[in-house]
């Protein structure tokens, strides 16, 4: 009898683990169930805000096929949730009345958003009910309620000055809606940025048609609109911010209930090991949002720095082939097989960058430290470990803001608004870990007119002017000495621009000059 | 004695129609000449060269093809069959003696340790004849399955997409003319500029249209064309363009820019595309490869939009494909094509471009070791059977399929690997990866034989050379870039002791009493190959010599009976089903790596004045006096920091070897990216640094992201200085 694998949670980390899976279900060599709770099988969460504004379709999101996958022997359960675990019997209980056996249990149960506490909404985070109008922008659902509000021009509110809030703002302010970001402190994006880019931000997402309201604590919802619907967003100073739609971007949280209820240690998400383990239960896993890397191991120095769920895709996908390699090996090669694989390194600090039209916005890393912060810089540095560095280019009446923060050369964090190469180029660095150019000035010119081959062409009479042929302007010359005063003669006699023809010009132009000089 | 001839380059793909008319000055006839008492090292060429009109050229030549008819009387040129002594020096021998000598050492070999230890490496160069009867020469003559050839180095990858997705392979699946017009062309790792400078007056309707967008690591002479408004450069940092068509295709689809209709009537596999699609937006496409995702959003919209203006190309070449995952990018390129509704419009299309003279007729007829005549399967049955009854022999005497070319070149020397070797149109010692381990491997082998017309790095391992003509000197046809098939004519008389290959493989099928007939005459092979083919992929039955002296333009396939087909896929692609297959593909995870530890990418390619190894072009005085010598190009940042300034000796090196050259400051490369050409032997020979690790699907290596360490070079070696003219291993005895 194969092994059976249940999977719980049906979201893109969950996908990618089936779609690596797959062929080791084809050949028999494990079952797999997989357990959704939305009516509709995977799709790219990342992009239901783009759906929102009308920029994408719910069919080109689609990430898996649950017909496909049945008829490839997956047994796909949607609009389906597991009421419980049962550890004792290796069961899965569903809401439908059924009780399933595993032999491997994997949660992929992602995250939930964050609803905050605010006068009009129920807080109640494992179902909050939400009034009409009031939307946390999550699934295909709340995307039809964006785009309809979108398509109207209304007004939405987005409270949250995080990633996805801008992104819903910049994106519903350029598709027609009028848009306001509430949030907290003097800028957008909190701690991951700095002061510098945080204004050249605000001031690019307000030419970006976005209205900013910074430093606003909101106390409540007020629903006055049609059919007690959303009417306003109240603040603490007594005013109040009008809309139709209200966006709630205030963060995630992974969703722990399940393992929390069959008694496994979690944290911020399920606690599991670099095998992606849970702690205790080494035939159960986590992946994707709901799963918080940490060790048991007090002394590993991977897990001393590591971070709650980042919330981004990359590392989740990341986790599912790592853990679907070594679910196909431990079925196939049994246990000491599979703990010979190598184990999944960690995580580098998430990059982000602005999905959006208008704006062009890198963050990584740490933000906090200026050129002159002594104390930030002196951070450790010791034994040998060098300082770290900070390299900063601000031009905000261009909107354009960079910050490199290195040590020994190496990105440890960094933010460039209005600069998409130099934001490309850096991302690339931080990612691969590569030291940058001690002339830190290379990395702000790629975005410069400089940077374009330039139509001047030289007057060095030795210059090459057609490579094809490899003839000098000299050689050109000479043959108009001897006669030549048309680009077919001059083509004849030396052979120039009769290969890619890209000297035609060139050619015509020393012919002209001669003759001008002549007549002059 | 020459007297001229109408025919084409020796060099590319693009194979440029030229005229050759004897030279004018006397002293460049060659024969009954008093003997100089100081041979010059370039005598002057008995021929000269003139371009002619033509679709693909329209009378344009490069400086590769002025200056080719300079190697015809070349005195470096080998005359005469050559043997290693024990002492390590070639010295003359008859060709009778050296056809007795290859057949005991075939019969011995074979012998001693069975049939596979006999092996053919052919080229794609070769012509159309001489390919397709070194197929047929190595499976029925030599008896052995191990034949494949240097192609597998060039277009491997494209084809195997091509057939995976179209059912067929042909580079381009419609004229080079048919860009003229297009309003957006999107180059994927392919340099005209330098490798076919006659192709570029084709991206001018582009260019004019602000349409030519060029993907390249580098700011080459190609992507430069694209300034000045022309069009876009995409830089991808190197290995990443797999992930870049992705976000590309993302873009066309969640923006509705799929042609609809098209997908619904002519393709399968969309549904599962899109969902693969969909971890690629342009952001997270920017994060791996360095492109701002304006720029990828950009390109996905000008494609869309030249559909319905002039129309919508995309070409793909060696930068894109010479990967350990080029069938997968090659792949990606034509899914984004399939998207788009490009393959097999009248207006706009997908296609690749071809390298060598006869990269396209040099895969088709069976010098691959999956395959047989008419781009047939070696496996396949009823392939077999049929080309079982056009050679008249037992279909089991055509052995099954052997090894693809690095397997082949791992295996040399080696127990149950190839002992003695043919090497046709090759020179594997400069041009294959890891080239100092294929050294070793050609020097382990119990027997070499080489032929070529000088004494190219190969042949000088080898233990036999063997004179052959050259391309002014023989008659044949060759298959261009566009599925065209062109004649080669002759336009002069070899000098003595020079043989055609197929003369060759006549006289030692007779020694090795091989079966069926090995005509030593060339319209006699192609009468030959014409049956071979019909009814095949490439299916030639229907050309002849006689049409295309007439001028007729014969695009396969060219049943008997047809017309041929200029322009393919107007009525369905080449699968059973008559549609084309949209193959998922991702990334492979190797492309994730770090640069933590100062290493660098490093690219191979090509250089304007060079071809291939430069087994030809560096024996030409103008090209040598214009590229005397491989330069590392280098971004100034990532020089600066290693110390190394403009014209600088540095070396780079990885755990296969070392190459040592000068450097060149230069901001069209990027800063995590050195670029070396690959045509140069010796110390800057770049394959002494490329890995040998090939592409799953097509054995293609990977050529263009090597990871490398440059330092400066220390005390100057006084080798390093002697660059220029090289003089052969070899210098033939005055007349």
């Amino acid at each position: 009898m194969s092994e059976r694998i249940v999977v719980v949670g049906f979201g893109p980390v969950a996908a990618r683990l089936v779609d690596e899976i797959l062929p080791a279900v084809r050949s028999g060599l494990v079952q797999l169930m997989v357990v959704g709770q939305e009516p509709e099988a995977a799709y790219n969460r990342v992009m239901v805000a783009e759906l929102g504004v009308g920029r994408t379709t719910a069919e080109a999101l689609a990430m898996a096929d649950a017909a496909e996958l049945m008829a490839d022997g997956v047994d796909v359960r949607l609009g389906v949730k597991v009421k419980r675990i049962d550890r004792a019997r290796q069961h899965v209980v569903l809401s439908d009345g059924s009780s399933e056996h595993y032999d491997r249990l994997v949660f992929a149960t992602g995250s939930r958003p964050v609803i905050p506490n605010l006068t009009g909404l129920n807080p109640d985070p494992a179902g909050p009910v939400l009034p009409a109008g009031v939307t946390a922008l999550r699934d295909l659902r709340d995307a039809a309620v964006l785009r309809s509000a979108v398509a109207d021009g209304k007004r939405v509110v987005v409270l949250g000055g995080g990633v996805l809030g801008l992104e819903t703002a910049l994106a519903a302010s350029e598709e027609g809606a009028l848009a306001t970001v509430v949030h907290n402190g003097p800028f957008p994006l909190g701690r991951s940025i700095d002061r510098g880019s945080g204004s050249v931000l605000t001031n690019s997402l307000r030419l970006g048609g976005v209205r900013m309201a910074g430093n606003a604590r909101s106390t409540g919802v007020e629903t006055a609109g049609p059919g007690g619907s959303f009417s306003a967003l109240l603040l603490d100073d007594g005013s109040a911010i009008d809309g139709d739609l209200l966006v709630l971007s205030c963060g995630v949280r992974p969703r722990i209930e399940l393992a929390e209820g069959c008694g496994l240690p979690t944290g911020t998400g399920i606690l599991v090991d670099h095998h992606l383990r849970t702690y205790h239960e080494p035939h159960m896993f986590a992946i994707g949002d709901c799963a918080e890397v940490r060790c048991p191991d007090a002394a590993c120095t991977d897990c001393r720095s590591a971070t709650a769920p980042s919330g981004l895709m990359g590392p989740g996908w990341r986790q599912a082939e790592w853990l679907a390699e070594y679910l196909v090996v431990l079925a196939r090669d049994g246990q000491a097989a599979a703990d010979a694989l190598e184990a999944l390194p960690p995580e580098k600090p998430g990059v982000v960058v602005l999905k959006a039209r208008g704006i062009n916005l890198a963050v990584a890393g740490d933000n906090q430290a200026d050129p002159w912060d002594e104390e930030l810089l002196e951070a450790g540095a010791a034994s040998g470990r060098p300082r770290r560095q900070v390299s900063q280019w601000a031009d905000p009446e261009h909107g354009r803001y960079v910050k490199m923060t290195t040590r020994g050369g190496v990105l440890e964090g960094l933010v460039s608004v209005g600069m998409p190469r130099t934001a490309a180029e850096l991302v690339v660095l931080f990612e691969r870990s590569s030291e940058l150019p001690a002339d830190r000035s290379l990395l702000l010119r790629l975005d410069g007119p400089d940077q374009l081959d330039s139509g001047a062409t030289s007057t060095d009479p030795q210059r090459t002017v057609c490579r094809c042929a490899g003839v000098s302007a000299a050689s050109i010359e000479d043959s108009i000495l001897e006669g030549c005063d048309t680009l077919g003669e001059v083509s004849k006699a030396t052979r120039a621009g009769t290969g890619c023809g890209g000297c035609h010009e060139d050619i015509k132009g020393i012919i002209e000059k001669h003759f001008q000089a002549a007549a002059a | 004695m020459p007297n001229g001839a109408d025919t084409h380059c020796p060099y590319c793909a693009l194979q440029c129609a030229m005229t050759l008319t004897p030279a004018t000055t006397d002293s460049a006839a060659p024969g009954p000449v008093a003997a100089p008492t100081a041979e010059p090292a370039h005598p002057t060429p008995p021929l000269e060269v003139s371009g002619r009109d033509f679709p693909t050229n329209r009378g344009g030549l490069c400086r590769k093809g002025w200056t080719s008819a300079s190697l015809l009387h070349h005195n470096g040129r080998v005359t005469e069959p050559l043997l290693k002594g024990s002492d390590g020096v070639h010295q003359p021998i008859s060709w009778d003696q050296a056809l007795m000598l290859i057949a005991a050492a075939v019969k011995d070999t074979q012998k001693q340790h069975g049939n596979d230890a006999v092996g053919v490496f052919g080229g794609g160069g070769l012509t159309n004849e001489k390919a397709y009867q070194l197929g047929k020469f190595a499976r029925l003559a030599l008896r052995t399955s191990r034949i494949d050839y240097n192609g597998r180095f060039c277009m491997s990858s494209a084809a195997a997409a091509g057939n995976r997705a179209f059912g067929v392979d042909r580079g381009l699946p419609f004229p080079v003319t048919d860009l003229d017009t297009a309003s957006v062309i999107l180059m994927l790792g392919s340099n005209v500029a330098e490798t076919m400078p006659p192709f570029v007056p084709h991206l001018q309707g582009a260019r004019d249209a602000g349409g030519l967008i060029v993907v390249d690591p580098r700011r080459s002479a190609t992507a430069a064309l694209t300034s000045d408004g022309g069009g876009l450069h995409l830089q991808p940092t190197p290995g990443t363009d797999l992930a870049l068509l992705l976000g590309i295709s993302h873009v066309v689809v969640h923006e509705g820019l799929v042609d609809a209709e098209f997908i619904a009537a002519k393709t399968t596999g969309y549904a599962a595309l899109v969902r693969s699609l969909n971890a690629f937006w342009p952001e997270r496409v920017q994060t791996i490869t360095g492109v701002p995702a304006n720029l990828i959003r950009e390109t996905a919209r000008r494609l869309a939009h030249g559909v319905r203006t002039g129309g919508s190309y995309i070409l793909s070449g060696r930068g894109v494909e010479q990967h350990v995952d080029g069938t997968d990018t090659a792949t990606a390129a034509i899914n984004l094509s399939l998207l788009l509704g490009l393959p097999g419009s009248a207006r706009s299309g997908y296609g690749t471009l071809t390298g060598q003279g006869n990269g396209q007729g040099g895969r088709e007829h069976g010098q691959k070791a999956d395959q047989l005549p008419g781009y047939r399967k070696i496996t396949d049955p009823a392939a077999r059977a049929h080309i079982a009854k056009v050679w008249g022999v037992d279909e089991s005497l055509i052995p099954g399929p052997g090894l693809p070319a690095v397997e082949l070149l791992k295996s040399l020397g080696k127990t149950d690997g190839v002992r003695c070797l043919f090497v046709h149109g090759a020179n594997v010692v400069v041009s294959a990866p890891d080239t100092n381990a294929v050294t070793a491997g050609l020097r382990a082998l119990d027997f070499l034989v080489v032929c070529d017309f000088f004494m190219s790095e190969t042949a000088a391992e080898a233990d036999l050379v063997l004179p052959v003509t050259q391309w002014a000197e023989e008659e044949g046809t060759l298959t261009n870039l566009e599925g065209r098939v062109i004649r080669r004519r002759q336009a002069l008389t070899p000098p003595p002791g020079v043989r055609s290959e197929l003369w060759l493989m006549a006289r030692l099928a007779e020694r090795l009493e091989a079966p069926s007939i090995f005509s030593d005459d060339p319209e006699s092979v192609f009468e030959e190959l014409r049956l071979a083919s019909a009814g095949g992929l490439a299916d030639y039955s229907g050309i002849d010599y006689a049409m295309l002296d007439r001028g007729e333009a014969a695009y396969w396939p060219y049943p008997v009976g047809s017309t041929g087909t200029p322009r393919l896929f107007g009525d369905g692609f080449a699968h059973s089903d008559g549609r084309a297959v949209m193959v998922p593909v991702t990334p492979s995870k190797r492309a994730v790596r770090s640069f933590a530890d100062d290493s660098l990418a490093l690219a191979t390619g090509r250089l304007l004045e060079h071809y291939q190894s430069g087994a030809q072009t560096r024996r030409v005085e103008a090209l040598m006096a214009a590229q005397p010598q491989a330069r590392l190009l280098i971004h100034p940042g990532t020089a600066a920091s290693r110390g190394i300034a403009d014209g600088d000796y540095a070396t780079v090196t990885n755990e296969r070897g070392e190459v040592l050259c000068r450097a060149e400051l230069s901001n069209s490369v990027r800063a995590d990216t050195v670029f070396l050409p690959f045509h140069f032997p010796g110390q800057e020979n770049a394959n002494r640094l490329t890995e040998a690790a090939t592409d799953p699907i097509s054995g293609m290596p990977e050529f263009k992201t090597s990871r490398v360490w440059v330092k400066k070079a220390g005390a100057t070696p006084a080798a390093a200085i002697a660059v220029g003219v090289r003089v052969p291993v070899y210098v033939k005895e005055a007349l």
